[in-house]
C-alpha cells in the first residue's frame, strides 16, 4: 500500500493533474483496492467536516492580511527604516534585506508573499547602488522563506489541522528556529563579505538620529506581529481570531498609508478566494487520502516496513530528511507537506518522535524546497522582480543560504530542544 | 461557441468570487466584534460555529474561480517540455480526469445534505443551527464546480479539435505557482 501510494503520487504529478485532485485519486484507488469497507461513502461526510473548520478560516484571514500588506506601501518604508539599521555590516544593504523579510514574516503565513514584497522593494536599489545581483538577489529568495517558519504561518496551521497538533504550540516552536535563521542567514551574509567584499556592497553608516527616526516605521508592522502573536499568547484569541485582528491591523495601516479604496479590497479579495480555494482543494484531498489510509490499515503496515527495514530510529529520520531535499527540487511548498504527511507522520510519531517538533523539521526542509531549482517558487519571484539578468544569479547566490537551511535542519535531529523548548517554557 | 461559454463562466465566478470575498470580510468583522465583546464580559456566541460554516461554503464556490483562473496548483516539469500539441494534450488529460474526480464528490455529498433534508436535523451546537440551511449552500457550490468543470473542458476540448491551442492553454494551462501572485 505504501509503494502504490509513493509511485501512484508521483506518476500522476508528473502527469499533471492538478495536487488536490491527485490525493482524492489515490484515496478512492486506496478504497478499490486495499480496504475491505466501502470508504467511497465517507467522501461526502469528510468534504463537509474537513471545510466547516473554524481553525481553518484563518487561512483566508491571513492570505487576506497578506494581500493589503502587500498593498499598504509600509515594505518600503520598513525596507528604508532597517537599511538604516543594518547596512555597516560588511555585505551592506543585503542584509536588510534578510532583516526585511524576517519583520514580514512575523505578519505574514507564506513565503512567496513575503519574498514578492521584499523583491518588489528591494530589486531596484540593487541595481541604484551597483551590488552585485547574486549574493542580493539570493538573500531576498532565502529570507522569504521564512514567512512559513516565523508565525503566523498558512503552513503549519494546516499542518497542525491534518495531524491534529495544536497550532499554538507549533507557532511557538517555530519562532526560535525562525530567528535562528534569520540570524544565521546575516552571519553568513558577513562572512562571504568580509572574505570577498565585491559579492557585496558599499558598507554604509547613518547618524544615531537617522537611526532614532527610522524606528517610527518599524512600528506598524511590530504593533502588528504583537497583536496577531500577542492576543494568542494571552489568550484572548485563538489563531483564527488573531488571524481576524491581523485582517484588521492591516486595514489600519494600509488606511493610514492613503491606500484603501475599493479597487483595492477587490483585488485583495479576488487574490484570497484564489489562494484559499487553492489551498483548500489540496488540504481537502489529503484529509481523505489521510482517511483512507489509516482506515486501511496503513499503521500497521508502517509498523512492519520499520521492522523490515532494521534501521535505527535516527537513520530512518536521515533517509526521510533525504527524500524531503529530493522531492523538494521538484515539488513546492504546501504540496510538498501535504502529500507526504499522510505517510511522514505517522511514521515519524511511530518512532517515537513529537509531531510539534517534526512539523518545524518538515517546514526547514520545505523552505529548502523553495529556494532549489529546478522548481523553487521563491527563485521565480524574485526573478520576476528584476528588470536584467538571469536566473541562474539567484540560483548562486542562494545556495550558501540553502547550506544554512541544511545546516538548522542537522541542528534540529541533534538537538530537538531547539524548536520544543519555547512551548514546553510557555505551558 | 467555445471562448463565449468560457467568457461567461468567468464573469459568473468573477461575480461568485467577490461574493465570498464579501462574505469572508463580514465574517472577519464578526470575530473581532466577539473578541471584544468578551474583554467586556459577554458573547455573541457561535462564532466558531458560523466562521465553520463560512469555510465550508465559502471554500466550495471558490473552486470554480480558481479553477478559471488555473490557480489549482499541477506539476508543469514534464508538461512543459512538450510543444503546444504535447501541452494541450497534458491540459486536457488533467481536465478530464479532475472533472470526473469532482463529480464523483458533488455526488458523494448529496448524501449528506439529503440525511440533513429528511431527519429535519440541527447543528448539535448551541446555536442548533438547522444543517441544511447551511449544508445547502455548500452542495451547491461543488454541484456548480462539477458543472463549471464539465463546461470548461467541453470548451477547451472543442478548441483543440479546432487547433486553437493558444486559446485552450489559455483556458486549461498551467502557470507556476509563481504567477498566481
Amino acid at each position: 500500500m505504501i509503494t502504490y501510494t509513493a509511485v501512484g503520487l508521483l506518476g500522476m504529478l508528473a502527469l499533471s493533474i492538478p495536487v488536490g485532485i491527485v490525493l482524492f485519486l489515490l484515496g478512492i484507488g486506496i478504497d478499490q483496492f486495499f480496504s475491505a469497507f466501502p470508504l467511497l461513502r465517507g467522501l461526502g461526510s469528510l468534504v463537509w467536516s474537513s471545510s466547516n473548520s473554524a481553525t481553518l478560516i484563518a487561512i483566508p484571514f491571513f492570505v487576506l492580511l497578506g494581500e493589503i500588506l502587500v498593498r499598504s506601501g509600509v515594505a518600503a518604508r520598513t525596507y528604508a527604516a532597517l537599511d538604516k539599521w543594518v547596512s555597516w555590516l560588511p555585505g551592506g544593504l543585503v542584509h536588510a534585506n534578510i532583516a526585511t523579510a524576517t519583520m514580514f514574516s512575523a505578519t505574514s503565513g507564506s513565503s512567496v508573499a513575503t519574498a514578492a514584497t521584499v523583491a518588489t522593494v528591494a530589486m531596484p536599489q540593487a541595481e541604484k547602488l551597483g551590488y552585485d545581483p547574486k549574493l542580493f538577489s539570493g538573500a531576498i529568495a532565502a529570507g522569504g522563506t521564512l514567512g512559513i517558519m516565523i508565525p503566523p504561518s498558512i503552513n503549519l496551521i494546516v499542518y497542525g489541522f491534518l495531524t491534529q497538533t495544536s497550532i499554538p504550540q507549533l507557532f511557538l516552536a517555530g519562532l526560535i528556529p525562525g530567528l535562528g535563521l534569520a540570524l544565521a542567514f546575516v552571519v553568513m551574509t558577513a562572512i562571504i563579505c568580509t572574505l570577498r567584499p565585491s559579492l557585496g556592497g558599499p558598507r554604509r553608516t547613518f547618524p544615531l538620529s537617522a537611526m532614532m527616526g527610522a524606528l517610527l516605521h518599524l512600528v506598524p508592522i511590530l504593533l502588528l506581529f504583537t497583536a496577531i502573536v500577542g492576543s494568542i499568547y494571552k489568550g484572548w484569541a485563538t489563531p483564527t481570531e488573531a488571524a481576524a485582528v491581523g485582517v484588521a491591523g492591516a486595514f489600519i495601516i494600509a488606511f493610514f498609508f492613503g491606500r484603501v479604496d475599493f479597487a483595492m479590497i477587490g483585488q485583495a479579495t479576488l487574490g484570497t478566494v484564489k489562494i484559499t480555494s487553492m489551498i483548500m482543494l489540496i488540504v481537502i484531498g489529503a484529509s481523505f487520502l489521510n482517511f483512507t489510509l489509516a482506515s486501511a490499515g496503513l499503521g500497521r503496515e508502517l509498523q512492519g516496513f520499520l521492522n523490515g527495514l532494521g534501521l535505527s530510529a535516527i537513520s530512518t529520520m536521515l533517509v526521510i530528511v533525504l527524500i524531503y531535499i529530493v522531492l523538494g527540487f521538484f515539488i513546492e511548498t504546501l504540496s510538498l507537506m501535504v502529500v507526504t504527511i499522510p505517510i511522514m507522520v505517522p511514521l515519524v510519531v511511530e518512532l517515537g518522535y513529537d509531531p510539534v517538533w517534526f512539523g518545524i523539521l518538515m517546514i526547514v526542509l520545505v523552505e529548502m524546497a523553495l529556494i532549489t531549482p529546478p522548481v523553487g517558487l521563491n527563485l521565480y519571484v524574485v526573478q520576476g522582480a528584476r528588470t536584467s539578468g538571469n536566473l541562474s544569479d539567484v540560483m548562486l547566490g542562494v545556495i550558501p543560504y540553502a547550506l544554512v537551511l541544511l545546516l538548522m535542519a542537522g541542528a534540529l535531529l541533534i538537538f530537538p530542544q531547539i524548536a520544543l523548548f519555547l512551548p514546553a517554557f510557555l505551558s | 461557441m467555445a471562448d463565449s461559454v468560457l467568457r461567461l463562466l468567468r464573469t459568473l465566478n468573477r461575480g461568485v468570487a467577490y461574493l465570498i470575498g464579501i462574505m469572508l470580510l463580514v465574517c472577519a468583522a464578526f470575530v473581532l466584534a466577539d473578541i471584544l465583546l468578551r474583554q467586556v464580559g459577554t458573547s455573541f456566541g457561535g462564532t466558531d460555529e458560523i466562521s465553520g460554516y463560512v469555510m465550508a461554503i465559502a471554500t466550495a464556490w471558490g473552486m470554480s474561480f480558481a479553477l478559471l483562473e488555473l490557480s489549482h496548483v499541477r506539476i508543469d516539469l514534464l508538461r512543459q517540455k512538450a510543444n503546444p500539441l504535447g501541452r494541450s494534450l497534458f491540459d486536457i488529460f488533467s481536465m478530464i480526469v479532475m472533472t470526473a474526480v469532482v463529480l464523483i464528490i458533488a455526488y458523494q455529498c448529496w448524501p449528506v445534505l439529503e440525511r440533513s433534508i429528511i431527519n429535519g436535523s440541527n447543528a448539535n451546537t448551541p446555536l442548533e443551527t438547522p444543517l441544511v440551511w447551511v449544508q445547502g449552500p455548500w452542495f451547491a457550490g461543488w454541484v456548480w464546480f462539477g458543472i463549471v468543470s464539465t463546461l470548461t473542458t467541453l470548451s477547451a476540448l472543442t478548441l483543440i479539435v479546432q487547433g486553437r491551442f493558444a486559446e485552450s492553454e489559455r483556458a486549461i494551462g498551467a502557470f507556476g505557482e509563481a504567477d498566481m501572485l
